[in-house]
């Protein structure tokens, strides 16, 4: 049994770690010093920090709706929540291939939908503003399901006699969320920001199914980190030195950002008197 | 006394609207899949497909090899689900009931590699299945990942939840761990198995990166990357794309629907710290 366990351990613990530390042939830092001088790295992380700045509030604000809708004691609230969850279960790529043909430049409904209304179609793919706007739609759309669970479950565990004793104090229903729902809900909001911090830095489906490497705007406007890293290590001859550096600063940075997230967690996270 | 807040009108309107915004998306596509080619390009479009076909349902069959696709999607999530329960079973069986030496340590390292992006190690992992001559094969698809933290670590959460006299008294009795582990352990976490289950068949539908880099021969992908190649291919034929997406969504929507209790309690879990 031990022995099993180690040795699973050690299999997927070497996975893990084996090359991680740059080429065959040993080159020193040189891979290291070149990342200073990429301007593509830059846009890379620059775009990926974009979009996560956009995608995160999204999910949190869009999963915080549903859950207090989830929550309501209306007739039809299964029917509502089983709708809350199909994103999630939507193959990922049949949805952003549906998304690609929403917001198509030509034929696309959204614009068809603008025309009708008397605006002028917009290039979506076509502008650094186009391309954020579809990927947070797209990445809020298919990533929001699972932490509306994880709200909906956090809400739930608040007593209820919290809500009586605010109620007879004469709070109404958006003084009650704001101060007790929130803070209250505080664990499961910094689960919920943190893991879709983490899924957003490595974001890589959307841009590849919707720009492909030979379009130009892909260079531009929807290279993320993990997108780039991808196109260094298996695309044309590969560069696998230096994308392996690549990916030690994805790393770093992910690192980086959860332990920013873990001391500012304990300063406005409430776990409760016990806790 | 308890506080029943009548729901008001405006949550009734607010619920049917995100309902609605939630449901347009996936309408739009069962109905671009039903129309021809010639019906996708109308400008300006027409939201109900008239006269409604299958054309576009029938190209999808002779366009991508489907059921291929479908049955490597199938044996993967079942391959993946098999090796990730045997790991981390065995794993959190160490960890939180025998506690071997070091059990801290190794939670502590689980922890943070919950933390690092899978994504990121996929050269190494590449370079391993490769020298095990494992490339374009449905294991290469699942081997690095039935390792899964993660599940390790729910796993984990649920065994420390069995009272250790039960463990203990059996010790007594001389039954080996992996009786124990069988005739204990698993019946009283079957819902926590069951999670951990769910959980990963719903990663290994999420793939994308790591079947395109390993798998280069298309009859060995799974739906998701096999529908990505559609797309390269054929940009401008929207009707098949959606028959296609709607034709690889639909199993896991169906499976969803049945076991929706299993699925929305399994995902409130997984957020349990």
């Amino acid at each position: 049994m031990f022995r099993f366990y180690g040795f699973g351990y050690n299999v997927w613990l070497s996975l893990n770690d084996a090359g991680a530390f740059g080429p065959p042939k040993f080159a020193g830092l040189d891979n290291y010093a070149r990342l200073f001088a990429d301007d593509q790295l830059g846009v890379a992380l620059a775009n990926t920090f974009k979009f996560a700045l956009f995608i995160v509030p999204g999910v949190v604000i869009v999963a915080l709706l549903c859950a207090v809708l989830m929550q309501q004691k209306v007739r039809g609230s299964s029917a509502f929540r089983a709708i809350v969850f199909l994103p999630a279960v939507a193959l990922p790529t049949a949805a952003i291939l549906l998304f690609g043909w929403i917001f198509q430049t030509q034929y696309g409904i959204l614009n068809a939908t603008i025309r009708g209304l008397g605006g002028s179609p917009v290039s979506w793919f076509g502008s650094a503003t186009g391309v954020t706007v579809v990927v947070t739609v797209i990445v809020v759309f298919l990533s929001f399901s699972v932490p509306t669970i994880i709200l909906y479950a956090g809400i739930q565990d608040i007593p209820s006699d919290v809500y009586e004793a605010a109620s007879i104090d004469g709070a109404g229903p958006i003084r009650r969320f704001f101060s007790i729902t929130l803070p209250l809900l505080s664990p499961s909001l910094f689960f919920v920001i943190l893991t879709t911090t983490i899924s957003t830095l490595k974001l890589f489906d959307v841009v590849y199914i919707l720009l492909p490497p030979e379009l130009p705007a892909s260079a531009k406007f929807g290279l993320t980190a993990v997108y780039y890293y991808y196109q260094l290590a298996f695309l044309n001859t590969g560069d696998r030195g230096y994308a392996s550096a690549v990916s030690m600063v994805l790393f770093v940075l992910i690192l980086a950002v959860s332990v920013i997230m873990f001391r500012l967690q304990r300063r406005f996270v409430h776990y409760g008197e016990d806790g | 006394m308890l506080v029943h807040n009548r729901p008001r009108w405006w949550v009734y309107v607010l619920i049917i609207v995100v309902g609605a915004v939630i449901l347009a998306p996936f309408a739009w596509m069962i109905s671009t899949a039903l129309m021809t080619t010639g019906q996708t390009l109308k400008v300006p479009p027409n939201p109900i497909p008239a006269p409604a076909t299958l054309d576009g349902v029938g190209e999808v069959f002779t366009r991508i090899p489907f059921f291929t696709l479908l049955w490597n999607t199938v044996l993967a999530s079942a391959g993946r689900v098999a090796g990730t329960l045997v790991v981390a079973t065995l794993a959190a069986y160490a960890l939180a009931i025998i506690k071997v030496r070091g059990s801290r340590v190794i939670l502590v390292v689980i922890l943070t590699l919950i933390m690092v992006p899978g994504d990121i190690f996929i050269i190494p992992n590449y370079a391993i299945i490769s020298s095990l001559k494992l490339t374009d094969t449905i294991v290469a698809l699942i081997l690095p990942s039935i390792f899964d933290v993660f599940a390790v670590f729910l796993m984990y959460q649920f065994f420390r939840g069995i009272p250790r006299e039960l463990v203990e008294a059996a010790r007594m009795d001389g039954s080996s761990h992996l009786r124990i582990l069988m005739t204990i352990v698993v019946p009283i976490a079957r819902s926590g198995i069951i999670t951990v289950a769910l959980l990963t068949v719903l990663s290994e539908w999420k793939e994308l990166l790591w079947p395109i880099v390993v798998n280069r021969s298309v009859d060995k992908l799974t739906l998701g990357p096999g529908l990505a190649l559609l797309r390269g291919a054929y940009t401008t034929d929207w009707n098949v794309l959606m028959s296609a997406g709607v034709l690889a969504a639909l199993p896991m929507v169906v499976i969803f629907l049945i076991l929706q209790k299993r699925f929305i309690a399994s995902v409130a879990r997984s957020g349990l710290k």
